[in-house]
């Protein structure tokens, strides 16, 4: 006999829009932060002790935010909204400055993907303005590093992630777009590796592990596709799963490479066990579309959280499968 | 002349050696039984003394020597001379003579030493293989005194052995006497004489098998065919390929007596029949009627393989085959029968199903052609009885063996194609069809343990697999996942006037499967919206069609009505008990109305306190959820109650636990009546689309099996039950032997419903006279009904009603019998 599906253990309320984005912040001496980006243009930094907002910053001038991001060097915050720019914000010692801004000049919704190479430097990977593009700058300095343009036809850029592997030298790149292809890119060739065509239907969101080099990617249909990275750099579909609902907005794998949660339009979470791919749980909480799903970075496993926001508002907390 | 003074010499001698003998002087004795041993040898006495001696004298002689036995001059006789003499006088003369006396001594002498010799003298006996002398010796004729009297005394004596050695010796018998090991050496000893026979038919000596094969009979007939068993396989291995075997066989077959044919029939038939009986059923009138009749139509306890064997053995023979086609069309005849359907078992329909499966599958092609017709003839009427019956498991005999039938019978596109759920039976009846079952199967050994390593390795495969698999996420235990279904675009209605709107009108599909969904809790939370509109819901719901093809509309409708019901009770049932006797309702419908009343009283009858309380209990879990804990409501809860148990001393055990059982108001027992009257009226008047006494007995049945529900849950209503008992018995005697079997079995489990349900004070009080008319239909059912279930319910209201009248008996102080 199983048991029942696990309630949320608290939610937030107050973020007066869909929230698109969640980030946590949890290391450290400082009280737990969660980062979320609303579609009203606020991030809210909701201490996660006294389960309030500490802060609200409205900072793209009401547009929607689309992704949160914080370095883990320095109190900085990254932002990028749908009014076109991306916002780095200093937090240190109670402040909330804008530090500088990038214009991307993409329309889209593709989120942005960073990847901290130093202490002081960092990769930021953004959608520019045609709408195959991608770009990808050095963030202090803000050198554009290279621009991604593909030759075939593959549609718009949906989602992005940057990666570092042991294997090479620089920096890759996923890429999901349009057509339902992913795109594996070396962003010092500025050269395709491979490609795969993980779906019929555009491809609305993709993580990667890349300790065990395999990812998943969701679309606007019922099926996850699940796929690996092979020595010679070549993507290979490995199955996936079949949900009993389409759409998934957000993919997200927890630190351990334990589990995999899935945020679905049919306003249920979907928890998955990572290596297998196995169904764990159907979190149903939500009463509107599931935007996005985050797992905290707490240093003591037995805290470690999982945050959903959805389109109603509403950000719910779940402890699961801490015990190990 | 010579031979007059030969057998006066013989008889004079022996005359003196047997007075010798019964004096007490002792010298003598030795010599005389010397004497008497040599008449039984060759060498010293001519064949005419001897024959004389056997034939007249030696009875007589071993008669004497048992009524000496008790004598003193025995007593001194060495071992080794009581051997050679006394005991080989048993063990070398006619042995059918030995055996009598031996046998009729062990019977007369009281428990002794005199009887322990002479059953040591038997034991030798059969040890010694006097069995097979004795029946060679009928064989070829040489057995002397041959009178119908001797020889039926003789073969009882020999079928019987074990039983009379048992009831003299009682436990200390000896086991070559048991039947285990005697009937085995008798059945080796007529095979050896048989294969005696066989090699003096080689050599042209004239033999007869009417003893052994009268042996054969009567044994069979004493019920010990297991001999023939195990003759089979010998008889079997022997007519193989041996023709002069072949024929002994079936003269020894042919000679059995007439009485004990068919023994001998059904102990042979497990075992292969063509071989070793030959064309016996030609020949032989009570084998034929024992082959085609009896083993076919009239028994029905064999196995499948029986069946094979009989029908094979028909089919096998080139001048047995007509015999198979005149079986064929009795089987026909009684597979398609209407009474035979309604008055026979179930077990015997499905024997008969078979043979007649398997004779249909052995025909050639020319005789399937010249009986089509015949065949046709069958398949249309039978088919037709087998769907008319009310019990599932005849309707899908049925539709199998027509299915079978007809695709048998034509090769073109013209087959009969049922819808039937394939389980066990069916697949058997199916399989029959397949001609393959015949050849024994061969032994297959070296294959299966050919690689002991492989299998190892594979295990240990198997362990790191295991392993592997536990190692890795499956020591995360998935929560429930049955919530996770598709998610509909169209919200389910909310208020109860909605969901019947669109139950009424609505063309969306979705709509009006969320309505049929909602519909049920709509209903029990809204109580008293539910009570404005129950009637016409009720109405809408009953004549609800499912047009969408809707997953789970029956049982959706099913609740949604049993809701209704339960929420209004009076004016719903009023409602369903009126038009279940109305016009232009089909069947289903009607069934429908019966289901929900039945489910409504039921709901009702129970106790209401479980759900609320359990709903509280979920309630509170809920609201004081523990953060970081949340994954197990349950299990908190446990553990602090258990931590209180453990914590409290308790002074008395007795009312420790709070009573789990609380007293509710029994929220059946005030509307029985409306569920159950309204049903008994209107009953024998027939509708023009309704005929309950007609046709339409399937309605018939489930009706007064309903009422029987009915009648069993008003257990706890002590004030209407009577008054129903009796109205149910009433209802239900004028249809007592109908003749569809749902029927009676409805009308026995009303009845038993009845005997549980009413106080026994008043039983005896208020059905008097009817109970006694009613037990001795019981008994009749209990004996007579060919349905087994009826006979098992029949039984039970019996034992039911002897009680219920005991308790009334023993207990005269029961308040109803003072007032």
């Amino acid at each position: 006999m199983s048991h029942p599906p696990p309630s949320p253990i608290y939610t937030l309320r107050g973020a007066g829009g869909p929230l698109n984005s969640l980030h946590f912040r949890c290391y450290g001496e400082d009280a737990p932060l969660l980062f979320s980006g609303s579609g009203k243009g606020c991030i809210h930094i909701w201490n996660l002790n006294t389960r309030r907002t500490n802060k609200v910053i409205e900072g793209h001038s009401g547009s929607s935010i689309i992704w949160v991001c914080t370095k883990r060097s320095k109190d900085t915050l990254i932002s990028q909204g749908r009014d076109m720019q991306i916002c780095l914000w200093d937090l240190g010692e109670g402040r909330c400055d804008l530090l500088d801004s990038v214009w991307t000049g993409s329309v889209g919704f593709c989120q942005c993907s960073m990847l901290e190479t130093s202490p002081i430097s960092s990769l930021l990977a953004f959608a520019g303005q045609q709408t195959e593009e991608i770009k990808i700058i050095e963030l202090p300095s803000k050198i554009q590093i290279c621009t991604l343009m593909p030759v075939a036809k593959v549609g718009m850029v949906m989602c992005i992630n940057l990666f570092q592997p042991d294997s090479c030298p620089g920096p890759l790149l996923l890429a999901g777009y349009e057509e339902g292809s992913l795109l594996l890119w070396d962003v010092t060739q500025q050269s395709i590796l491979s490609q795969v065509k993980a779906h019929p239907d555009p491809v609305m969101c993709l993580t990667f592990d890349p300790t065990r080099l395999r990812g998943i990617s969701g679309s606007s249909e019922k099926n996850l596709s699940s796929w690996k990275l092979d020595e010679k750099n070549n993507l290979q579909l490995q199955g996936g799963v079949t949900l009993a609902n389409p759409g998934v907005s957000q993919l997200c794998i927890r630190e351990d490479g334990k589990l995999l949660a899935s945020a679905g339009w049919d306003s249920r979470v979907r928890v998955f066990g990572w290596k297998k791919l196995r169904p764990l749980a159907v979190l149903q909480y939500h009463t509107d579309m599931v935007l996005s799903v985050a797992f905290s970075d707490h240093q003591d496993p037995r805290q470690r959280l999982m945050a959903a926001g959805s389109k109603d508002q509403r950000i719910s907390l779940w402890s699961l499968y801490n015990e190990s | 002349m010579e031979s007059v003074s030969d057998s006066d010499s013989v008889r004079l001698e022996v005359s003196a050696c047997l007075r010798c003998l019964s004096s007490s002087d002792s010298s003598r004795n030795i010599t005389v039984l010397q004497t008497l041993l040599s008449y039984l040898d060759e060498a010293s006495h001519g064949a005419a003394q001897r024959a004389q001696f056997s034939r007249s004298h030696y009875s007589r002689t071993l008669r004497v020597l048992i009524t000496t036995i008790e004598a003193d001059w025995v007593h001194r006789l060495t071992a080794r001379q009581r051997e050679e003499l006394w005991d080989a006088l048993f063990l070398r003369g006619p042995p059918e003579q030995a055996l009598l006396v031996l046998l009729e001594a062990i019977g007369e002498l009281s428990p002794s030493t005199s009887l322990d010799h002479v059953v040591t003298i038997t034991e030798k006996f059969l040890q010694d293989g006097r069995l097979t002398n004795l029946l060679w010796s009928y064989c070829v004729g040489s057995a002397q005194s041959d009178s119908p009297q001797l020889r039926e005394t003789l073969l009882g004596r020999l079928s019987a052995l074990p039983d009379i050695m048992a009831n003299k010796l009682h436990h200390n018998i000896s086991p070559l006497f048991l039947p285990q090991q005697y009937y085995p050496l008798l059945a080796s000893a007529m095979l050896t004489a048989l294969q005696r026979t066989c090699q003096a038919l080689r050599d042209n000596i004239n033999c007869s098998l009417a003893f052994v094969s009268q042996t054969l009979g009567k044994l069979c007939l004493q019920g010990h065919g297991l001999v023939l068993a195990a003759m089979a396989p010998r008889l079997s291995a022997c007519t193989r390929s041996d023709m002069v075997w072949q024929r002994v066989c079936w003269k020894l077959f042919e000679s059995i007596p007439q009485r004990s044919m068919e023994c001998v029939l059904t102990a042979l038939v497990p075992e292969s029949l063509g071989r070793i009986v030959g064309n016996l059923v030609l020949r032989n009138k009570k084998a034929e009627f024992v082959i085609t009749h009896k083993l076919l139509l009239l028994q029905y306890k064999y196995e499948t393989g029986v069946l094979r064997t009989v029908l094979g053995y028909l089919a096998a023979d080139r001048d047995r085959r007509p015999l198979l086609i005149q079986v064929l069309r009795c089987i026909c005849q009684a597979w398609a029968n209407p009474s035979a359907v309604k008055h026979t078992p179930m077990e015997q329909q499905l024997y008969v199903s078979k043979a007649l499966l398997l004779s249909v599958s052995l025909l050639k092609d020319q005789e399937l052609q010249d009986l089509r017709s015949e065949l046709l003839q069958c398949l249309l009427g039978g088919m037709q009885s087998h769907l008319d019956s009310s019990v599932l498991r005849i309707r899908c005999v049925g539709m199998v063996v027509g299915e079978c039938l007809s695709s048998r019978m034509d090769n073109a596109d013209t087959k009969l194609k049922f819808e039937y759920e394939q389980d066990e039976e069916t697949r058997e009846l199916l399989s029959l069809m397949t001609p393959s079952g015949w050849c024994e199967p061969e032994p297959v050994d070296g294959k299966a343990h050919k690689n002991p390593l492989n299998q190892v390795s594979v295990l240990q495969h198997n362990i790191i697999l295991t392993f592997i698999h536990k190692s890795s996420d499956d020591e995360l235990t998935p929560y429930d996942m049955t919530e996770d279904q598709e998610v509909s675009q169209t919200s389910p209605p909310r208020y109860l006037r909605d969901c019947l709107e669109s139950l009424m009108s609505s063309e969306d599909a979705m709509r009006v499967e969320l309505s049929l969904k909602a519909a049920d809790p709509l209903v029990r939370r809204n109580a008293f919206a539910a009570r404005e509109i129950s009637v016409q819901m009720s109405k809408v719901l009953l004549h609800m069609e499912d047009k969408y093809n809707i997953q789970g509309f029956l049982i959706l409708r099913h609740a949604a009505m049993v809701a209704l019901a339960v929420t209004d009770c009076i004016p719903v049932t009023q409602y369903l008990t009126t038009e279940f006797y109305s016009l232009n309702y089909s069947l289903r419908q009607r069934l429908d109305m019966l289901e929900v009343l039945v489910a409504a009283a039921q709901e009702l009858s129970l106790p209401t306190t479980d759900k609320k309380n359990s709903s509280i209990i979920s309630a509170l879990d809920v609201a004081e959820l523990p953060p970081f804990q949340g994954h197990d409501p349950v299990h908190w809860r446990q553990v602090v109650e258990k931590r209180i148990q453990s914590k409290t001393r308790r002074i008395s055990k007795g009312a420790s636990q709070p009573a789990t059982a609380k007293a509710t108001p029994n929220r059946y027992a005030p509307v029985a009546g409306y569920f159950f009257f309204p049903l008994l009226k209107n009953y024998d008047k027939p509708e023009v689309t309704f005929d309950l006494l007609g046709s339409d007995h399937l309605v018939l049945g489930r009706l007064i099996h309903s009422l029987g529900l009915f009648m069993h849950l008003a257990v706890n209503a002590p004030v209407v039950s009577p008054i129903m008992g009796s109205a149910l018995l009433d209802f239900v005697w004028t249809v007592r032997y109908h003749t569809d079997q749902m029927v009676r079995r409805g009308v026995l489990f009303a009845v038993c419903s009845v005997f549980l349900s009413m106080p026994s004070q008043n039983l005896l009080l208020d059905l008097g006279d009817m109970l006694f008319e009613t037990r001795t239909w019981l008994t009749d059912v209990a004996e007579g009904d060919p349905d087994a279930d009826c006979r098992s319910l029949a039984v039970q209201s019996l034992v039911l009603l002897d009680k219920s009248l005991k308790k009334q008996l023993k207990d005269p102080q029961s308040p109803s019998l003072e007032s």
